[in-house]
């Protein structure tokens, strides 16, 4: 298994990902990296759930 | 208070759209909406389900330096409270400012108690707490 694989864990860096998300706020689609959060100094918070139409 | 929320599902952000357009509950969504169609982010933070091809819920905060700082992760039919995330995200900015203390379990926010570990507090955590 290459390291890319590797489930980051706890007090560990988290390597770079990119997330193609819809922004609600400017009613767009945009690419939101890990590195762009760092780099605005931002706290990043996840919130993975199932599947849309189901609750969250 | 500086952070980003993303929300993150194996659907795609077009049925994001969808489904904040058509869900009532939603209508006051600010929030970003994360695509994680082929489930590679949901496997670098273990909530990837094999057989599902589905994300568990889970909920992770990632501090601006790139440090994963909490992880919290539900089964399927289990939802979230939004106050016991809160809780957990004001512990980590705080202690983000302030590695050498410790948030106990009855802190809520800033100025609340919390515990500076060392020789003093061995078996006196009770006192600590209760000064």
């Amino acid at each position: 298994m290459s390291e890319s694989c590797e489930t980051v864990k706890m007090g560990h860096s988290v390597p770079d990902f990119t997330l193609n998300c819809y922004d609600p706020k400017a009613h767009d689609f945009r690419p939101v990296t890990l590195a762009e959060q760092k780099k605005a100094g931002k706290w990043t918070i996840l919130f993975f759930y199932p599947a849309d139409f189901t609750f969250v | 208070m500086g952070a980003t929320l993303i929300t993150v599902s194996t659907d795609t952000e077009f049925t994001h759209l969808a489904w904040k357009r058509d869900e009532k509950e939603l209508a006051d969504v600010k929030y970003l909406m994360g695509s994680d169609v082929n489930g590679k982010v949901s496997r670098l933070f273990g909530v990837w389900d094999e057989d599902s091809g589905l994300a568990l819920r889970g909920t992770f905060i990632i501090a601006p330096d790139g440090t994963l700082f909490n992880a919290e992760v539900n089964f399927f039919n289990m939802g979230r409270n939004v106050d016991e995330l809160m809780r957990k995200f004001k512990a980590n900015i705080y202690l983000a400012k302030k590695a050498d203390e410790g948030c106990p379990s009855k802190w809520k926010e800033e100025g609340d108690k919390t515990l500076r570990p060392g020789p003093e507090m061995v078996g006196k955590v009770h006192e600590a707490l209760n000064d």
